[in-house]
């Protein structure tokens, strides 16, 4: 018998699943084939591999996780319900938002957006008056961000959040607001997302800035490892030295320890 | 303990909103999948970073889990997809790193370590693919059919890979216990570290 005739058999015979018959006609080729002889043996061999055992900050970090979950699940659970109860407009909302309606919306808008357009243009309205209401706008979005981010519910303030990242170009309040976020809000989900819409910024100095001072101030592991990578995608080299002072915390988680090693890495 | 309650129920309310049963699924699996990983990657603390984000995905994704099909297929397919979406994004800084590693087995240790050692980087040195079904069939207990699930494919596509996998992987070892690949190493698996430290 040759090898290619048993090779479609091998597998099976490995995990022992061949019925006796046939896996005695493997065993008489193995017995002739070194080659087919010495396959069967690597697979016999890998067993030498050990079972390894996870570090111990594995289960912490996986509760973090679920906590940190159900926390903001359960909120927005709930902060739906009360939307709906209190303004029942979810079914208008859904209905609006089908396909078909939505494309009717959109050819409406149009026409009324021309039709607008043109009698604006007649009455000789300007850009200034444009800008102003541009302005307004701003403002409004600005004041809807920050009173938001003083929430109660982790969810409206995660919303908030979300919310600032629809402004054109950076608000100094708000991002100032953000920061503040960052480094004090109490629900590990929140501090996250102010951080995924601070790193859009990452451009400017200061906000890395701010970046740098809140990872020393941070006690989520979570959060923490976050930060490094941020600050490493940012390729901030001023963040070298806060991150060596950051890992001589006694106290610091030491997968985050670890991270920060490799953000030093990175950076330098 | 209750390991009576199989995995599809407990994922089944998981899927429903009883967050907390996760907790008895990360008992039963953490540790098969960081050993998943860690003899993929030959990385602890990457293995362990991605046990974290199979979990994560799994509370994520938890609606697309279709109740009473197998669990551990389904864990399996998030786990590779984790894993591919981590070196997709850290390829630039890990693709340099085998070089770095050192070229022979510490001598300090027992000849079974060693010997451990030197299958481990013989196991790193098959292809992505190779090393992937060989780990799953050889090593996290599942059937040929539960891989052919997770890589969907077919059955006898499975069995083909595993026999050319081990054939692969008894030339390299063989090779590189007469010391050839020790002096020039097939670095040519990005995204993968020779385990230096893993194994000790």
């Amino acid at each position: 018998m040759k090898c290619e005739d048993v090779s479609h058999l091998m597998p099976d015979y490995l995990q022992g699943e061949l019925p006796s018959q046939q896996a005695a006609v493997v065993e008489q080729h193995i017995a002739e084939c070194s080659e087919c002889a010495a396959d069967a043996a690597m697979w016999k061999q890998l067993a030498a591999l050990p079972e390894e055992q996870p570090g111990p900050s594995l289960k912490p970090r996986f509760e973090a996780m679920l906590a940190s979950y159900q926390e903001g699940r359960w909120e927005k659970e709930n902060l739906h319900k009360e939307r709906n109860k209190f303004l029942g407009l979810g079914a208008i909302v859904q209905w609006v938002r089908t396909p078909s309606l939505s494309i009717a919306w959109a050819a409406v808008l149009l026409i009324a957006g021309f039709f607008a357009g043109h009698y604006f243009d007649r009455g000789k309205t300007n850009d200034p008056q444009i800008a102003g209401l541009h302005q307004e706008l701003q403002s409004m979005r600005q004041l809807v961000v920050l009173s938001m981010l003083q929430q109660q519910s982790a969810s409206e303030r995660l919303q908030a959040v979300s919310y600032s990242l629809r402004q054109p170009g950076a608000d100094p309040k708000v991002l100032d607001a953000l920061l503040h976020t960052l480094r004090y809000d109490n629900s590990v989900d929140v501090r996250l997302a102010a951080l995924d819409a601070l790193s859009r910024y990452g451009g400017r100095s200061d906000i890395r800035k701010g970046l740098v001072d809140a990872l020393e101030q941070q006690q989520s592991p979570l959060v923490q490892v976050a930060l490094i990578d941020v600050l490493v995608e940012l390729h901030d080299s001023n963040a070298i030295e806060p991150l060596k002072r950051f890992q001589q915390d006694p106290k610091l988680d030491p997968s985050v320890r670890k991270r920060a090693d490799w953000g030093i890495q990175q950076l330098s | 303990m209750t390991q009576s309650i199989p995995d599809e129920e407990l994922m089944g309310q998981v899927r429903n909103g009883v967050g907390e049963m996760l907790g008895q699924l990360f008992e039963r699996y953490q540790s098969p999948l960081f050993n998943f990983y860690l003899k993929l990657t030959g990385d602890r603390s990457v293995s362990e970073d991605l046990v974290q984000e199979v979990f994560l995905r799994i509370l994520k994704y938890r609606h697309s889990y279709h109740p009473e099909t197998p669990f551990r297929a389904w864990m399996y397919q998030i786990a590779r997809n984790a894993r591919v979406d981590h070196f997709r994004k850290k390829r630039p800084e890990t693709a340099l790193e085998p070089e770095m590693a050192p070229a022979v087995v510490p001598n300090d240790l027992t000849q079974e370590q060693q010997e451990a050692d030197l299958l481990h980087r013989a196991l790193l040195e098959l292809t992505e693919d190779k090393r992937e079904v060989l780990v799953l069939s050889r090593f996290q207990g599942l059937k040929y059919e539960q891989i052919a699930e997770v890589m969907e494919c077919e059955v006898n596509t499975v069995k083909v890979r595993v026999h050319r996998a081990l054939h692969d992987l008894r030339e390299i070892y063989q090779a590189m216990e007469r010391g050839q690949l020790l002096r020039n190493p097939r670095t040519k698996v990005k995204g993968q570290r020779p385990s230096s430290g893993s194994l000790q």
